[in-house]
């Protein structure tokens, strides 16, 4: 035996001493009189304070020797710092994923199968599909779903009256209706009616998904990429024809600028996030002055009436394999996604909670894409999807289509290789 | 008066606890151990470790649940075969190689220039720039990458902006990361700004420690201003210059930060260089084994590049020692 | 005597104007910082903020957690300023000055070390200090940055010491002063500027490093300045206001240590002593 080897096995054997030690607070049900420290990371700006400390103190009213040390976890880099920290010895017990991460870090036995104990969580019946879907690799459950983001469209409510319009209700009526607004403001060299970066993907799926395409089907345990399918294709070209008529965003460059571009009021509609209206309108980032001028609509489909298919993101609640509280993070976990706490998310917090049975508290503006996401769809569920996100096979592809660096066909079969070879690599 | 006569009077106003001759015989042959020992206490004892494993990583079949699970497959030198037999592996390491030669010639001449300037500047404006250049220094280096970013946007980009002011063409909605060429030489420009500081305050204070009279019998022999330079100044500062070619050779040819950060973390392959491959297949594909074999061979190839410098400076050392 | 008040001007004004160019970032940043929101990212820059604003400044220092962040900073960066000095100048003149066996050695290692890159140690790092129950404490911490800016001080410090010339501290010896009080009189007031020098690329090292921190320090009472400016940045989009105001205070502490370093040390950088 190597020298590495034997001290891993030692490590090894004192994770297994002290799994072992902590068995009591291992069983199924909790019984309040548990001691110990509950480690929780949360990403910075995910739950309100107030939530926070309301989970906390219910928390506390029942298990009154448990000590919640909830930790903020910031964005960047924060795959390396899960990384590491699955691969050392203390592990948080309750960590917050982005919901395209988590088959990632399951497949790869880092969090905890919760799947028989799924019923025992609040409105698990009325979770958000597309999120339960992120939470489930190979039929078993990893997480819980805790909020969820979809996109629409925000739009300028005194452009488009002074070009006297109204918010599309197609895809050929949202050309009508930007190519008016580009006539209205032609003296203007910087307006966009439509305001798309060439690399914002997850603008992009709907169109895809709206004409019937997809990224990659599942057959079996083998994936094909699809994105050069004629229906997505026919997306992409629909996709195409709008940008280079509408937009004059940075073919090659991506979303993380535009509501200040926006908020320059040179632009009159982009595809956003819900929360994106507050950045719009934030006195540090945005313009106060837009709050009464904002509007939104849901991306729309190309048959007349209906909408498009668009991305779920959100967050997901996981449970590390290796904690040594497995029943006490449930515990927390389900507060924080339950009725009590969900409902101060929306409202407090202004995102879309993880049950359909709570997305009517949306109000405003928020409602509006809180409807978008009940037609919402998820990226192909693999643990490799995370290296095609990497690899920017699907922005690359974009962009060399609205650069015509090459045509739609050359473009998504290269891309349709690549993703099939990642994810069944 | 110069520095010799100031030191001894300096140190004939000190007093003598010299001890016998044979505890002195002692002392020179363990004070030299004495001295370095913290410091290789320190190195070793934190990087000891993790060198050795990321050399193991290497050699290992490692991704996630290997990570998690502290069970590698040993195989080999496939890592190596794989990275090296990849065109584009080799296409970034070639890109590597150019940008460092562009990047430590272009900070150590503009570096040099400004450590002589400072020599002769008056006292007001000497302390306003090296404080200046301290300031650049300091400045974190991400949040500082993301002004850059700003400054070249293509649609907030003052240098844009500016370009076509001052009627260099029109450079409104101008893309400077569509052309790699372009988007190089921006990140070039910023690396040579975060590096000139260092440079040329190193170099400045070893200036100061060229005898002045040295300088002035040159001058007093006609000799120009260049050649004051090429024959007193670098003869003396040589093994200055020969450190800071060398550690600005390493540190240029890991960039790493001025692309990431730059590019939003997600450059396209045009803008690989190794530190950032390495790091790709790292923490974005989880290939642990082939990011520690890119970084192997990262070090590899400084050696080889730095072997010159490197024995260079043994062979000084052996020099100078007494 | 003309030509020389020509040429002097000439030099101050090319000085001045490098200046300028090296300075319009960090102008640009702190002008960020005092701009409200709309002028931040505008398409016809905004030269000088049309009313300064301290809210972006206030926002910075009411991060949660802000005073521990400077604690924790100071208490790393002054330690491991104060401990790798003190090492690396030892170091240096036992390289410089003596022969002995393993010289060799220790040089090629120092040098060695620098070429691998950080990031591919961040793995090996927090295993090892995983195993020694290192992982989200300081001296951790500690112990990385020191291990990291030693090899450099070390080696650039060597440059300082052997430029001393030997007969000085011949004469010093002659004089009848001991190597080791020969070595503290003479040696040590003429590397002063490399002792500043370097003590700087230290404290900047250890003040500015990130990846290591964030995932070594997950208490948010542990963590250092590096990881509270990444805090501007959520999935909600980044506050450029507060990271230019964060970034503009972050770096003021390394400026006001230059300045107190240069002027209590003989001879500093700014001084330009050693000259007769």
């Amino acid at each position: 035996m190597n020298p590495r080897k034997l001290l891993f096995s030692v490590v090894t054997a004192f994770a297994l001493l002290a799994t072992a030690c902590g068995g009591n607070s291992n069983a199924t049900t909790t019984t309040g009189n548990e001691t110990g420290t509950l480690t929780v990371w949360l990403m910075n700006g995910s739950a309100p304070q107030s939530v926070v400390d309301g989970v906390n103190a219910d928390f506390k009213a029942k298990h009154p020797n448990v000590t919640v040390d909830v930790q903020i976890q910031q964005w960047s880099d924060v795959t390396t710092k899960l990384d590491t920290a699955f691969a050392g010895s203390t592990p948080p017990d309750v960590v917050e994923l982005g919901n395209t991460l988590v088959a990632k870090y399951a497949a790869n036995t880092a969090l905890a199968d919760i799947t028989s104990k799924k019923g025992s969580f609040e409105n698990s019946g009325t979770w958000l599909q597309s999120l339960t879907d992120s939470c489930t690799y190979q039929g078993k459950l990893y997480c819980v779903p805790y909020y969820a983001g979809s996109r629409a469209i925000i739009y300028r409510t005194d452009m488009f009256a002074a070009a006297g319009v109204q918010p599309p209700t197609s895809i050929d009526d949202l050309l009508t209706v930007g190519q008016k607004l580009m006539t209205k403001y032609s003296s203007d060299p910087n307006f966009s009616a439509l305001y798309f970066p060439g690399k914002y993907w997850y603008a992009a799926a709907p169109f895809v998904w709206d004409f019937g395409g997809d990224i990659a089907t599942q057959s079996g345990s083998k994936w094909q990429g699809s994105i050069n399918s004629s229906q997505s294709q026919q997306g992409l070209s629909t996709l195409n024809n709008l940008v280079s008529k509408l937009s004059r965003a940075d073919k090659t460059g991506d979303e993380l600028k535009q509501d200040q571009a926006f908020a320059q009021g040179h632009i009159a509609m982009i595809v956003a996030n819900g929360w994106e209206v507050g950045v719009i309108t934030d006195p540090k980032a945005g313009d106060p002055s837009l709050k009464d001028k904002l509007g939104a609509f849901p991306i729309p489909s190309h048959t007349p009436g209906q909408t498009a298919p668009v991305f779920l993101g959100g967050s997901d609640l996981a449970i590390a394999a290796h904690s040594q509280h497995q029943a006490l993070a449930r515990e927390w976990v389900g507060l924080l996604g339950g009725t009590k706490f969900q409902s101060q998310m929306v409202t407090v917090g202004g995102v879309i909670p993880n049950t359909t049975s709570l997305v009517s508290l949306s109000s405003g503006l928020p409602a509006i894409f809180a409807a978008a996401a009940k037609n919402s769809r998820f990226t192909p569920n693999s643990p490799n999807w995370a290296n095609v996100e990497s690899a920017n096979v699907l922005q690359d592809m974009l962009v060399s289509i609205f650069t015509s660096k090459s045509t739609i066909p050359d473009a998504t079969s290269a891309a349709s290789n690549k993703i099939t070879n990642i994810l069944n690599s | 008066m110069g520095v010799a006569g100031d030191a001894r009077a300096r140190v004939t106003a000190g007093t003598n606890i010299e001890a016998g001759p044979s505890r002195h015989v002692i002392a020179r042959t363990l004070l030299p151990y004495v001295l370095i020992a913290p410091a290789v206490v320190v190195i070793a004892g934190v990087l000891g470790y993790p060198l050795a494993m990321l050399l193991w990583l290497s050699t290992q079949h490692y991704g996630l649940r290997e990570l998690f699970q502290h069970q590698g497959e040993f195989v080999g030198l496939a890592n190596f075969a794989t990275i090296l037999g990849d065109s584009e592996f080799r296409h970034v390491v070639l890109i590597s190689v150019v940008f460092t030669v562009v990047n430590v010639g272009v900070s150590m001449l503009i570096a040099t220039g400004i450590a002589l300037l400072l020599e002769r500047l008056s006292r007001p404006v000497r302390i306003l720039l090296s404080s200046g250049l301290v300031l650049v220094w300091a400045t974190p280096v991400i949040p500082a990458i993301n002004l850059w970013q700003w400054m070249f946007d293509y649609e907030f980009g003052v240098v844009n902006w500016l370009l076509t002011h001052l009627g260099a063409g029109n450079y409104i909605h101008h893309n400077w990361f569509e052309n790699p060429l372009q988007g190089f030489t921006v990140i070039t420009v910023i690396v040579v700004w975060g590096a000139i500081p260092f440079l040329a305050l190193m170099l400045y204070a070893g200036l100061t420690q060229v005898p002045r009279e040295l300088v002035e019998a040159a001058e007093i022999d006609g000799a120009r201003p260049w050649q004051v330079f090429a024959m007193v100044t670098v003869p003396i500062l040589r093994p200055l210059f020969l450190i800071l070619f060398s550690l600005s050779t390493i540190w240029d040819f890991q960039v790493f930060n001025q692309v990431w950060v730059l590019l939003n973390q997600r450059p396209s392959k045009d803008y690989f260089l190794i530190s950032v491959y390495s790091f790709q297949e790292s923490f974005r594909v989880s290939k642990f084994g082939l990011g520690a074999a890119a970084a192997v061979v990262m070090v590899a190839i400084l050696l080889v590049v730095t072997f010159v410098y490197v024995r260079q400076t043994v062979r000084l050392t052996t020099e100078e020692a007494v | 005597m003309r030509r020389r008040t020509v040429s002097r001007t000439f030099y101050d004004a090319l000085g001045l104007l490098i200046f300028a160019v090296m300075l319009f970032p960090i102008y640009w940043m702190v002008s960020t910082a005092l701009k409200p929101g709309k002028e931040i990212l505008s398409l016809t820059p905004v030269w000088f903020p049309s009313h300064v604003t301290f809210d972006n400044f206030r926002t910075a220092i009411n991060v949660p957690f802000f005073w521990n962040d400077v604690a924790n900073s100071l208490i790393v960066v002054l330690t491991v300023v104060g401990i790798s000095i003190v090492l690396a100048f030892f170091a240096a003149v036992s390289v410089a000055r003596f022969g002995f066996r393993g010289r060799t050695a220790f040089i090629v290692m120092i040098i060695a070390v620098q070429m691998v890159p950080l990031n591919a140690l961040v793995i090996p790092v927090y295993l090892l200090l995983n195993q020694v129950g290192q992982v989200d404490s300081l001296p951790g911490v500690i112990a990385y940055y020191l291990a990291i800016v030693l090899p450099f001080m070390v080696w650039t410090l060597r440059g300082f010491v052997a430029n001393v010339p030997v007969d000085l501290e011949e004469a010093a010896m002659v004089d009848g002063a001991t190597r080791v009080g020969a070595f503290l009189r003479i040696v040590f007031p003429l590397v002063a500027p490399g002792l500043v020098a370097t003590a700087i690329y230290g404290f900047i090292q250890a003040w500015n490093e990130y990846i290591i921190a964030y995932v070594l320090l997950s208490s948010n009472s542990k963590q250092t300045l590096t990881i509270w400016l990444a805090s501007f940045t959520t999935q909600h989009g980044t506050d450029w206001g507060g990271l230019m105001a964060g970034a503009t205070l972050t770096a003021l502490p390394v400026v006001v240590f230059f300045l107190i370093v240069q002027r209590h040390v003989a001879g500093g950088l700014t001084a330009g002593a050693v000259k007769g």
